[in-house]
Parts: C-alpha cells; sequence; structure tokens
C-alpha cells in the first residue's frame, strides 16, 4: 500500500466519527469478524488507525476496497456536504424502460470514454436508488480519490443530485448520464441543501402535501379531552383557515428541511420618495436572501400564525410547488 | 304642625313618585310594544322567505325527477301558467336540477372508488382526488389541481414523478375531454398501486422469496426461489411489467443453476401461472405444488 492509500484511509478514519466507527466497520466486507472483534474500539482512534492500517497492508487492499468503506459511510449518512439538483428533460422513447444492468453499463462505457482516468462505483440502494461514485483524474494523472462526486438518482424519474462536482467535470457528468438515461439533457433544477433526504423529498413529492377537501376537519376521537368552558377561542375559524392554507401551500406534517432561499432580483426601483434611484433605466439588482435551520418550517409557521398575509404569496409557496429554492424575479415575473 | 306638613309633604311626595313611576312604565310598556312589533315583523318575513324557498325547492324537485327520468327538462303539455311566470325562473331551475344531478353523481362515483371533483377558489379552480384500490383495500389518493383558465392548466399535483404525467398531458386530450384524461390518468395509478402492493404482499407474507431487484415504479423485479430437492440451486425469476396500465407482468423469464429446471413442464406451468395471477397469489400456488420452498 502505498503512500497515497494510506492517506485516504487516515482521512477517512479522521471524517468517520467514532461513534459510527464500529457499525460502519462491520458493514464493511473486507474486515472479517475475528478481526473485528479483535479491535479495541474503546482505545483512541489513532491507535485504532494503526491498526487497521497493518490489517490493510497484510491482505492487500488497495484504493478501490477503501473507498468501498468511504461509500458505505456516505449513504448512511448523506446529509453532510452541499447537494444540488438536477432536472433530466426530453426523454426518449425508452426511457421509462431502463433497467440497472443496462444503465450501470451504459454509464460506466460513457463516462471512461469522455475521459480516460477516471474511477467509478456503482452501488444500488435498498430504496431504488443508485449510488455513484465518481472518481475524476485527466489524461496524465490517477483519480484523485480525496475529492470524489457522489451521484444519487432514482431509476424512471428525471432528477438527479450531486455533490462535490467541479465546473470543469460538469459537463462530462451531464453527458454521461444524458446518454445513459436516454433523455435529451439535462438543467439545473436550482434546488440545493445540505440534506439530501430534504432535496429528494421535495422534487419527488414524497412530503405531506394537502389538499382541499371535503372533509378538512379529522374525525373526533370519541373521548376528547374536556376544554375549560370558560375559555372559548374568538376567530376560530380564521385560525382554521390560516393553518389549512399554511398546509396547502407548504405541506403537512415533518416538512424537508431547506436551509436557504435566494432569490435575486433584477427589477426596477419603483418607490417615488427617492430621487436618485427611481427613474433609473437598469434594473435595480438586489439578492433577498431567508434563511434558518428548517426554512419550510419557518414559513408555515409564519403564515399560520398571521404574520405573513394569506393567500400565501406565490412566491413564497413556489418554493415547495416548483421544488427550487434558487430564483430569479424580473419585472415579468419570477 | 310639623308632623301635618310632614304627611303632606310626606304624600305630595309619594303621589309625584306614584306619577313618575306610571310614566316610566309607559315609557317601557311602549318599548316592549315596539320590540314584540319588530320580532314580528321579522318572523312574518322569515315566514315569506321559507314559503319561496319551499316553492322554488318543490319546483326543482319536480325538474330533477324529470331529468331523472326522461332527460328532457320540461314537459310540454302540462303547467302552461308556471311558464309564463318567467322562462329565467325555469332556466335557472334547470341549470340549478342539473347542477344537483352532477352532484350526486360525482358523490356516487367517489363512493365507489372513483375520482372525485371539488370546487376550489371560489370557482376558479377545481381539485380532482383519485382513490386508489387493489383487491378491496384502499391505497393511496392522489390529487390535482386544475386552474380553469381559457385553457385547463394543472397547477399542483402530489402524483410521482415516474408516472408520465407531462406526456399524458400534452399528447393527450385534457382540453377537449378530461373525463378521458382523468380515467388514462386511474388506469396508471391503479396499476402502479396494485404492484406495489403485490410486492409489499410477496415480502410479508413469503419470506423465503428473495427480493433481487425492483425499481420505484415496480416495473421490473427480480425474485430469488429456492427449489426444495437434492438441487437445492436458486433460481432468478424476472418478471417485467412492461405495459404500465396492467397490474400483471408482459414477461417472465426463470434461470437456474440447473438448465433443465426452466424447460421443465412444471416450471413452464409456474411461468404460465405467474403471467396470469397476481405475484403473491401464484407464489402461494407454488409452493403448494411443492416448486418452491
Amino acid at each position: 500500500m502505498d503512500d497515497s492509500t494510506n492517506r485516504i484511509l487516515q482521512r477517512l478514519i479522521r471524517r468517520i466519527p467514532s461513534q459510527m466507527f464500529q457499525t460502519m466497520l462491520g458493514k464493511w466486507a473486507h474486515l472479517s469478524r475475528e478481526d473485528l472483534h479483535s479491535l479495541d474500539f474503546t482505545q483512541p482512534k489513532w491507535v485504532l488507525t494503526e491498526h487497521l492500517l497493518a490489517h490493510c497492508e497484510e491482505k492487500g487492499l488497495t484504493v478501490k476496497h477503501i473507498t468501498e468503506l468511504e461509500m458505505i459511510y456516505i449513504i448512511e449518512n448523506p446529509n453532510q456536504g452541499m447537494w444540488h439538483g438536477f432536472q433530466l428533460l426530453d426523454a426518449e422513447e425508452d426511457a421509462p424502460s431502463i433497467e440497472l444492468t443496462q444503465f450501470k453499463e451504459q454509464f460506466k462505457a460513457n463516462l471512461t470514454e469522455l475521459i480516460r482516468h477516471v474511477s467509478i462505483k456503482i452501488k444500488k440502494h435498498t430504496d431504488e436508488a443508485i449510488w455513484i461514485r465518481v472518481a475524476w483524474g485527466d489524461n496524465f494523472t490517477k483519480p484523485n480519490h480525496l475529492k470524489p462526486t457522489y451521484v444519487v438518482h432514482h431509476l424512471q424519474t428525471p432528477y438527479v443530485f450531486v455533490t462535490g462536482l467541479t465546473s470543469k467535470h460538469k459537463p462530462l457528468l451531464n453527458q454521461a448520464l444524458v446518454l445513459a438515461t436516454r433523455y435529451g439533457s439535462m438543467k439545473d433544477a436550482h434546488l440545493s441543501g445540505r440534506n439530501l433526504t430534504a432535496i429528494r423529498d421535495l422534487l419527488m413529492r414524497q412530503y405531506q402535501q394537502v389538499f382541499p377537501t371535503k372533509h378538512p376537519k379529522p374525525l373526533q376521537e370519541k373521548n376528547p379531552v374536556p376544554r375549560n368552558p370558560n375559555i372559548e377561542k374568538e376567530q376560530a375559524e380564521n385560525t382554521e383557515n390560516r393553518l389549512q392554507m399554511a398546509c396547502e401551500a407548504f405541506g403537512d406534517g415533518t416538512l424537508p428541511q431547506l436551509q436557504k432561499a435566494v432569490y435575486k432580483l433584477e427589477t426596477k426601483f419603483r418607490d417615488n420618495s427617492n430621487k436618485t434611484l427611481t427613474g433609473r433605466e437598469e434594473p435595480f439588482r438586489g439578492v433577498v436572501e431567508f434563511a434558518s435551520t428548517n426554512l419550510l418550517e419557518s414559513l408555515r409557521h409564519c403564515v399560520s400564525s398571521g404574520m405573513a398575509s394569506t393567500p400565501v404569496t406565490p412566491l413564497l409557496s413556489s418554493i415547495t410547488q416548483k421544488g427550487r429554492n434558487y430564483f430569479v424575479i424580473t419585472d415579468k415575473g419570477v | 304642625m310639623e308632623g301635618a306638613r310632614k304627611g303632606v309633604l310626606g304624600h305630595l311626595n309619594m303621589l309625584e313618585m306614584e306619577a313618575s313611576n306610571l310614566k316610566q312604565q309607559d315609557l317601557r310598556q311602549s318599548s316592549c310594544e315596539e320590540e314584540l312589533n319588530a320580532t314580528l315583523q321579522a318572523l312574518l318575513r322569515k315566514r315569506d322567505q321559507l314559503q319561496v324557498e319551499i316553492k322554488a325547492n318543490t319546483s326543482l324537485q319536480k325538474m330533477r325527477s324529470l331529468l331523472d327520468r326522461t332527460g328532457v327538462p320540461c314537459e310540454r303539455n302540462e303547467d302552461v301558467d308556471d311558464q309564463e311566470d318567467g322562462s329565467d325562473n325555469s332556466q335557472l331551475l334547470l341549470m340549478m336540477a342539473k347542477h344537483t344531478q352532477l352532484k350526486d353523481l360525482l358523490h356516487a362515483h367517489h363512493l365507489i372508488g372513483g375520482y372525485d371533483v371539488l370546487q376550489t377558489r371560489k370557482g376558479k379552480g377545481v381539485c380532482v382526488s383519485l382513490a386508489t384500490a387493489y383487491e378491496g383495500v384502499y391505497l393511496e389518493t392522489y390529487n390535482l389541481e386544475i386552474d380553469l383558465g381559457s385553457n385547463l392548466r394543472i397547477c399542483r399535483h402530489n402524483i410521482p414523478p415516474f408516472i408520465p404525467l407531462e406526456r399524458l398531458v400534452t399528447q393527450g386530450n385534457m382540453q377537449t375531454d378530461i373525463r378521458d384524461f382523468l380515467d388514462t390518468l386511474s388506469q396508471y395509478l391503479n396499476a402502479y398501486a396494485g404492484r406495489k402492493q403485490q410486492l409489499h404482499l410477496t415480502k410479508e407474507i413469503h419470506s423465503s422469496v428473495q427480493v433481487a431487484e425492483s425499481n420505484a415504479l415496480c416495473t421490473i423485479l427480480v425474485l430469488m426461489f429456492t427449489v426444495p430437492g437434492e438441487k437445492a440451486g436458486a433460481t432468478l425469476c424476472t418478471l417485467q411489467y412492461a405495459d404500465h396500465t396492467q397490474c400483471l407482468p408482459t414477461r417472465v423469464n426463470i434461470q437456474s443453476e440447473d438448465t433443465a429446471l426452466a424447460s421443465s413442464p412444471q416450471w413452464k406451468k409456474n411461468q404460465a401461472l405467474l403471467l396470469e395471477t397476481p405475484l403473491h397469489t401464484a407464489l402461494v400456488t407454488m409452493k403448494k405444488t411443492g416448486s418452491i420452498a
């Protein structure tokens, strides 16, 4: 095992938090049970690193095997780094009937054709998602395993989620994906966040959406909690209406965790009290950014408590309806 | 003298008070009377209103029963006077009768598990709820919110992305024949729900059968069976559902380590069985005949 492999392994072990270390190693196929038991996990990490390095030397493990461990770790903990959503457009006739082996072969063939030194690993997760790990090199250098790109795709859906992609390699990845999935082109879905499950749920609409129904009130329980008869809620109907509108715009229950919504303004300045800025021909450029640990939850609360006016403005409800969190607003619309 | 004056003054006081009391009583009586009068007027107005409503409802019911029975809104010979009443009235009644008929039809459709349509945003949009069911069990409900403009436009929906909604909208006839569009969409959704339910039941009931591969749209399924006997090898069965509007596979492929297995008459029968019956019931039969463990 050469230096670079050692470094990769050390980096990886440093990255995995100590609590998860044992479970991750348990899932790795290249560590037998006895070896796993022989490692004492109460020791500090650097001791364990030494042991593992020695073990890998013994077994003659290569970078390929170490990257498997990295992939296992990332699949279990996908909510780190910055994920970007992409949408595939113009499906061809046979796009809905692509199957896994076909996709794998096509993708590998396409990408290796485009760039010679590249290391690809494809894994199918139990929830029908395909995980691809790509380490990029170029025509003269070997693939760089310290900065891999991860791609997640669900077959038969037009969405792809990518993290760790540089702009240099973006067109190559685009082309390989487009050819392998039999679509016409791929465009930026303008949705990004730290939480892969959140952006996936938002784009594939897997959160609980609310629609107007004939029976909006849930069924009453047989023994409701006795409410204090001396307390009467004024405006109970208004509160209910607001809650219904908030849920219709953003969803019910646990919402996908988005961290930011960015609105880039390219509209003309309109306030007549400011003489210097009004009347200029060029648009007034500005950027409005909403940030929160759980943005959709905060927006829903704003609407249901009355802080934001109802009906919900389409600028806010487009976040869930169009599945984006980056908007450019011009005078003609969003 | 003082006592007599007190007496007189006292008496005068008393008389004064009595007089003012009487005046107040009068006032109160007249205000009571006014109130009662007002209530009376309100009740009379309400009675008149209710009478008008009853009359409208009875004629509506008559119109509705005519519509239901014959499909023709009015009978020529009867009720010439009513028609003289104002043809606007009868037009309005006709619209109301048709409206109630449509609402009842939709309700009946909803009860049998079809789709349901609801008006939203004060008539500017409708929300269609499509229910899916398989083998008598209700599964998920999908919703579509449609904007009623000069062109119908879907503004919001919770249909999963692997159902080809855009293709159905652009290549289909949503603008001209919405019932056809909704029927096709309902077919796709029900078939998807059916396939998903079959897979779910298979995983629950038949734990000896392993699912090697499946996809989100449930159109490709690879199962691994264990065949009992001396040659206890693994058998791979690939089911392909090329027709996305059906719950049954279009192709079944059996591969085994034992090459003679696939061509044996027992397994040929199994192949036909898998093509014709839903997956979980086919597996029950296969277990009974001893083909799989």
